[in-house]
Order: C-alpha cells, then structure tokens, then sequence
C-alpha cells in the first residue's frame, strides 16, 4: 500500500546519522521503526507507528505533540510498560547497543528512569517519601539501613528540598505539588540513571513551579550528565528545556530538528500550527490561531497523510499518498509532501500556513528541502 | 524518646496485667514446649523442661476455676471450697465479671498504647489510617461489632475459666469425675455422670433445670443443662472456640486464595485472569452442601477427617468453596490499583513483581479484605451451625453451639426453651457483631460510602 516502503529504511537514516555526527556524542538510546499497537475489540489502534529517533548522552530530547499523539506510548515503550492489550508490534529500541525489545528491559531496569505528568499519583500515599526512595535505593545501589537513608536525604537536598533531614520522614500527601514532583525525580534519580524519560512532568503544575522544576533538570543534567526524553504538549517547555525536537502527530514523527532549528523555520504545517498557537507569539490583539479539528486515531497502516485533514496547506496528493520523512536540512527532517518532488503543490504553496513568523523562512527552506527531498530518489 | 514518661507508664500497666495473668501465659507457653520436645521421636523430655513445666504451674493466675472457685457444696450452715464461702452462683459471677474487666482493660491498654504512639513518638503527626480509625469512633454500629466481637473473643479465649465446670469432667467423661453434695442431712460423693440424669431438662417442670438455677446436686447452671443434664454454658463456651476456629482457618484460607489471585490477576492480567475467572466459576457452579456430605462422609475414617472431630475438614471446605466470591471482591479494586502510576514507577525502576503485589498494591485492598473476612466469618459461623444442627458438621462430644439447637428443637415450647434459644440468640448475635464490624470498617475506610445504598459486601449465606 506504501508506494516507497523500499525507501523507508533510507529515509529514517539521515536524520539519525546526522544527529550522531552533528553532536559528536554517543548514542545513548537508539530507537528504530517503533511501532506499538493496541488490540482492542473493535479495532487496532496504532498508537505509535513506525517512529525512529537517537537519544544522545547528556543531551536533551524533546518530544512534543497534542494529546493523542502517541508521546506516553512512546515513552512507555522504551521502559517496557505497555500493558495488554498494547503490544510493541515491531522495531527496535536499543539502549547502549542492547536491545530492550527481546525482553532485555530488565537487565537496565534503573539505567533508565522515569517521571510522571501528575506527582501525587506516582508516590505511593501510604509509604513515607524517604521510605520510597530508599525502596530504589536497594534495589539500584544495594544501600540499606543507616546508609540508605543519609543517601535519601542527600538526594532530597540535591532535588532543592529544603529541611531534607525532616522532610524525609515525611508523607506525600504533607508535600506540596512542586515538591512531590522534585520528591519524584529523586526517586528517579536514587536508580542513578543515565536516562530520564520525563512524561509531562510539569503539565500538573502551576507556571512559576514548572519554572523551577524545568531549571533543576537542567542543573541535574549539568551535574549527573544525565540525557533526558522530555515529552511535553507545551511548545514554550519544548524550546526552553530541549536541544533537540520530534514532532508527533497520531503516532508518527512528522518533524526532527535542533530546537532552534525548529523554532526559527518549521518545515511541516502541522509544527508551524503549533508554534502559531503559542500565546504570545502572535500579534496581540489578533486572535490566536488555532488547529481545527482533533488527532485521527490511527487505525490502519497509513495510506495518506494523516494531517491532511487539518492542513490548511493540503492539496489533492495527500489524500493518496503518506509522506515519509525527508531532509530539509542539514540536520533536519520532515515528513510532508510539500517537500518531495513530483507532487502539484498547486493550491497548497500560496497560503503558507497560519504561522506569521515561520512563513518567510518557510518558503526560502521550501526550496531546500524540495532539492533534499529529490536527493533520496 | 524525648518524654519517656507516657510509655514507662503503659509499659507498668503492661506488667501488672502480665502479673495478674502469669499463670495461665507460662503454663501455655512451657506446655507448648513440653509438646515440641515431646512430638520429636526417640527423646525423652528432659528433665529440665519437665522441671520448668511443673515450676510453670505453680505460678498462681488469678481468672481461673482455681483461685476463684464456684465448685462448693453447702455443709448446713456455708458453703464449703467456693470463693471466700460465696454461693456458686455469686462465685461464678463474681469470676465472670473480674474475667470481663480484665479483658477490656486489657483493650483499653492497647488503645492508650496506639493513642500514646501516635501523640507522643511518632513522627508523622498524621497519615492517612488516622482518619480511618477517626471515623471509626464515630461508627455507632461499628463500635456495638466491636464490642459483642470482643466479647465473644473473650468467650473463646477464657472458655475453661468462664464455664462453671470443666468439659472433662461435664461433657467427656462424666463417670470418672466425682462431686460432693449436701443431701439435707449429710454430704455424699457422686460421679458427675449420675448427677446429670438427675438434673436434665425433658421440657417438664419437674424435670428441668434453667437459666441460672441450681440442680438438685447443688450446682449452679448459668444457661441451665442440655436434655442429656450436662451444662449448657460449658457446652457453648467451648463451642464457641470450635466455631470461631473453623471460622478463623475457612476465612484465613480463602482470604489467602483470593487475595493472591486478585494481585496476580490484576498484576497479570490476560490469560491468568481468564483462567481465574474459568476456575472460579466452575468452583462456584458446584453445589456446597453436597459437596460437603460428600466430602464429610469419604474423609471421616482418614487422619485428615479425625483433626478436631472432624472441624478442620469443614474448614477446608469451607475455604475451598468460598475463596471464587471473595476473589471477585478484591479483583476489581485490586484491578483499579494495579493502574495506578506508582504501580508502573516501580515497575519502570525494577522492582520485582512479587514486591510491587504486596507493598504497592495489597495496601489497597487490605480494607476490603477486612470488610468481606469478618463478613465471612460471620457466614461460616452461621454455616456450621446449620450444619451441626443437620448433623454434619462437628462430632460429639466436641461442643458445637448447632448442636445444642438441634438439641433443644423438640422443647421450644416447654419449661425447657432455654436449650435452643440461648445458643441461637448468641449465634444471631455473634454473626450480627461480625457483620457490623465489617460495616462499620467499611464507613470507615471509605469516607463517601454510605451505609444505606451499598448493600454490596454481605455475608455469605447459611450452608443449611
């Protein structure tokens, strides 16, 4: 049904080699053809469908992308977590060159950690915060007793909890919501883990919070060397915390670029809407722009491309044919028919997306990308 | 430890009640010993433990038969070896009462223990159980389960020290224990067989002893005497060490089932739960009664059938058919905390399954684990009654309280009443009790539920 399923392979690998040459970092995770799915009754969701992205050693990936999108699947993927009725149906994720897949999570249970979107429901309200860490703190580094918990408390000071010796002995629920979340990425952090996979830890939180939380991430990540997947649906998190970004759009990346990259020119319309939809960004006074509609739910093997029905930039090839991912960059990939050869763009090239600040740039990198594109033919 | 002085005081308190008890609590535990020693094949009993045996029984307690006795016989002008010369029946009550009062001081302690921990050491200054326990105290029908739970608790760990005689001498072996009486003129000796064909109760006047009474031998009957002149209140104090054990172990057991199968289904899920499902049902679909008769009749001449005149049997029945209902119980929240996040944090940092089940999820199900076992227990009880009134159940001359309902049925409307009343108003009161303890638990551990429209958790059913 794809038309250049041959070229898959092709069209995945710059964008990932890129990345390792560009940073001139290790890979630390490996995904590749990512595909997780979930059999219900009445139909197969694809909840992620065939993603490929790199996460290198102490650096930051973001992952961003509406409710729906498949960002938790994802994360939930690589630790192993998805529970029936989801199955990771193909691809592989690799951490340090083993793969997780063939039932190897265990063997890096701890190397790589995670947070969860809403603090006071990751810590269990019956245990004591330090009782939860230390729980980790055996089973990662083996400490017990005395030791275990002068490491507990030192982790809570290093997550900047204030009175750590007494806070410790303390409940969840005596924690306010910042707190839980820094108690959280302590627990995170007692399994002294390379990676730290971070499922919207701020969307529970209010601003000035999120603030905190995001700045001591980054200092945690300068101190411990730690690569951090931070998966947000808040675009202003995204540009502030990562160095690299994938777009997720119903379970496939639609854009990868260094953050800044991203921000300046968006090669797909469905980032531009994004960042278009970011309060601040538009004229004040305007109306801010919105996506209409919501995020198919993906339940075939695509055959067109799954934003046509929201692009403001659609023309009649999207309903047959389903972009792959292509260059538009140096390091820099998008998955849009805009940007391959061949298709009558006719109606589509005019109205270059609602993003005001994007458009110029778009239209210049246009060009580009469709010399890109025409390389992988 | 900054103010040692609230728990020196409870520690003292904790050492008169041991004084007062030290008897009964060593002679327990050398006895326990001695059985040890003695189960080991081919070695005597050390003389030193044999020593420390009979050093154990010296040790006076102060709530027993002994030290304050009802067993006397009127001489003419007093009576002769009961308590300070007391009539029996004032003896026997005197006994009852100080048994009592030591027994809810002893409950008193314990939760001036909890409430000193909780104000003065502990560190949180609240977690969530107080809340619970909170609105407990404030649980009416609750406290009235606690209370008539407690007392029939007391019924069955003071059995030999409540009942005005022993079930040696009243209910097994009645020909090889003597007692003395005042026959008008002079005292004679009797074996305590003889002395109960002429004090049992046929329905007649004149052949009857009730409530409270004296027998023509000078003893005093606080439920009065089965048709065959044995003492109901003995009989039904240590029935109710019968029910409550074969209550305790089918609960204990079915409790264990279900309970593991919930967190392994929840945990799991997929196959393991379906198959679940499938054996519970077809456990469910056999039908209890026969399968009792059945079992009952095919293991009566086996060891496992002989274990406490058959009771363990019925316990194991009892756990085998009862475990499907409770299992269903603890699925669904069992299920509901398995979704939790903190569930899949530990997951995602490698804790082990067996470790996720019980310290990330059993927490949450211990409440209802609670409710639905004293719910339970209430139903076994009810449920070996009914089987011992059918004559299945327990063997004689084990005392089973269904038993001595069967035993009075054919004098309900007689002088007589009292042999199947008493025993049935504490079954229906005892059940009664469990089942407002696991009502009351239930208000407690959920603040939202209301007592009027969530019939869901009620005892299992009579097995007759």
């Amino acid at each position: 049904m794809r038309p250049d399923r041959a070229g898959d392979a092709h069209a995945a690998d710059p964008s990932g080699e890129a990345a390792r040459t560009d940073g001139g970092r290790d890979a630390l995770l490996e995904v590749e053809g990512l595909t997780t799915v979930f059999h219900t009754d009445k139909e197969t969701i694809r909840a992620v469908d065939d993603v490929s992205f790199t996460v290198e050693e102490g650096r930051t990936l973001g992952i961003v992308g509406e409710s729906g999108s498949g960002k938790s699947v994802t994360a939930r993927s690589i630790l192993g977590l998805v529970d029936s009725p989801g199955v990771i149906e193909s691809g592989s994720i690799r951490f340090r060159g083993d793969e997780l897949t063939d039932d190897n999570w265990n063997a890096h249970r701890g190397d790589i950690s995670i947070v969860f979107q809403d603090p006071s429901n990751s810590l269990n309200p019956v245990y004591t915060v330090g009782n939860q860490i230390r729980e980790t703190l055996r089973i990662h580094q083996g400490l017990r007793g005395q030791a275990a918990r002068e490491e507990a408390v030192r982790l809570l000071e290093s997550v900047g909890i204030p009175d750590a010796r007494r806070r410790v002995t303390e409940y969840p629920h005596q924690f306010s919501g910042g707190m839980r979340q820094r108690a959280v990425i302590a627990v995170a952090l007692a399994c002294d883990p390379d990676l730290l996979v971070c499922d919207e830890p701020t969307t529970a939180l209010d601003v000035t919070i999120q603030a905190q939380i995001l700045e001591l991430l980054d200092e945690l990540q300068e101190e411990e060397d730690l690569a951090i997947m931070f998966i947000t649906h808040d675009m202003g998190v995204i540009e502030e915390t990562a160095d690299r970004v994938n777009v997720m759009y119903a379970g496939e990346i639609v854009e990868s670029a260094p953050v800044d990259e991203l921000f300046d020119s968006p090669q797909h319309p469905y980032t531009r809407g994004l960042l278009a939809s970011i309060p601040g960004r538009t004229v004040s006074g305007d109306r801010l722009p919105t996506i209409g509609g919501e995020v198919p739910t993906p339940t075939t093997e695509p055959t067109d491309c799954r934003f046509a029905a929201r692009c403001p930039e659609a023309f009649e090839a999207c309903e047959r044919v389903h972009p792959e991912p292509v260059r538009v960059g140096p390091d820099h990939a998008a998955a849009c028919l805009l940007h391959e050869e061949g298709y009558d763009q006719g109606f589509g090239d005019s109205s270059v997306g609602p993003a005001p600040g994007g458009s110029g740039d778009g239209t210049a990198t246009d060009g580009d990308a469709a010399t890109d594109g025409g390389e992988r033919e | 430890m900054a103010n040692p002085r609230p728990a020196a005081v409870w520690i003292g308190v904790a050492a008169v009640l041991f004084a007062l008890q030290a008897g009964a609590l060593t002679q327990f535990l050398t006895a326990l010993v001695v059985d040890a020693v003695a189960a080991v094949p081919g070695v005597a009993v050390p003389a030193g433990v044999a020593a420390l045996d009979r050093a154990a029984d010296a040790v006076p307690t102060l709530l027993s038969r002994e030290t304050i006795p009802n067993r006397g016989y009127y001489d003419g002008s007093g009576y002769v070896g009961t308590f300070l010369g007391l009539s029996p029946d004032l003896a026997w009550l005197l006994r009852v009462t100080l048994i009592y009062a030591y027994s809810f001081a002893t409950l008193a302690w314990l939760w001036v223990g909890y409430d000193r921990y909780r104000t003065h050491y502990r560190i949180a200054d609240w977690t969530p159980r107080d809340d619970v326990i909170d609105r407990f105290r404030e649980h009416k029908w609750g406290l009235f389960g606690v209370a008539v739970v407690a007392m029939f608790f007391v019924m069955v760990l003071f059995a030999p020290a409540l009942s005005p005689t022993t079930t040696a001498a009243n209910l097994e072996n009645p020909y090889q224990h003597e007692i003395t009486y005042w026959t008008g003129d002079g005292t004679q000796t009797v074996t305590v067989g003889q002395a109960n064909l002429g004090s049992q109760s046929q329905g007649t006047p004149q052949e009857n002893v009730g409530p409270m009474q004296y027998d023509d031998y000078g003893r005093i009957h606080p439920f009065g005497t089965l048709p065959s002149g044995k003492d109901l209140f003995t009989f039904i104090a240590h029935g109710s060490r019968i029910s409550l054990i074969i209550g305790l172990v089918s609960v204990g057991l079915s409790v264990s089932i279900a309970v593991v199968l919930a967190l392994m289904t929840a945990y799991y899920k997929g196959k393991i739960d379906l198959g679940a499902v499938l054996v519970s049902d077809a456990v469910m679909g056999m039908p209890q009664l026969l399968l009792l008769i059945m079992l009952s009749v095919i293991l009566s001449g086996t060891w496992v059938g002989k274990i406490y005149s058959g009771a363990f049997v019925l316990a194991l029945i009892f756990a085998g058919t009862g475990w499907p209902a409770m299992w269903r119980s603890f699925r669904g929240p069992a299920l509901q905390v398995s979704n939790r996040e903190w569930v899949d944090a530990a997951k995602s940092f490698g804790q082990t399954p067996t470790a996720i089940m019980r310290k990330h999820m059993l927490p949450y199900i211990t409440g209802y684990v609670l409710v639905y076992g004293s719910m339970t227990l209430g139903g076994a009880i009810i449920a070996i009654a009914g089987l011992s009134f059918l004559g299945l159940g327990v063997n004689p001359p084990t005392p089973e309280w269904g038993r001595a309902v069967n035993a009075g049925q054919d004098y309900v409307t007689t002088a007589s009443w009292h042999i199947s009343l008493i025993p049935g108003i504490l079954i229906t009161l005892v059940v009664t009790g469990f089942n407002a303890l696991g009502d009351g638990i239930r208000d407690a551990i959920d603040p939202e539920s209301d007592a009027e429209d969530q019939g869901a958790a009620s005892g299992r059913g009579g097995g007759a």
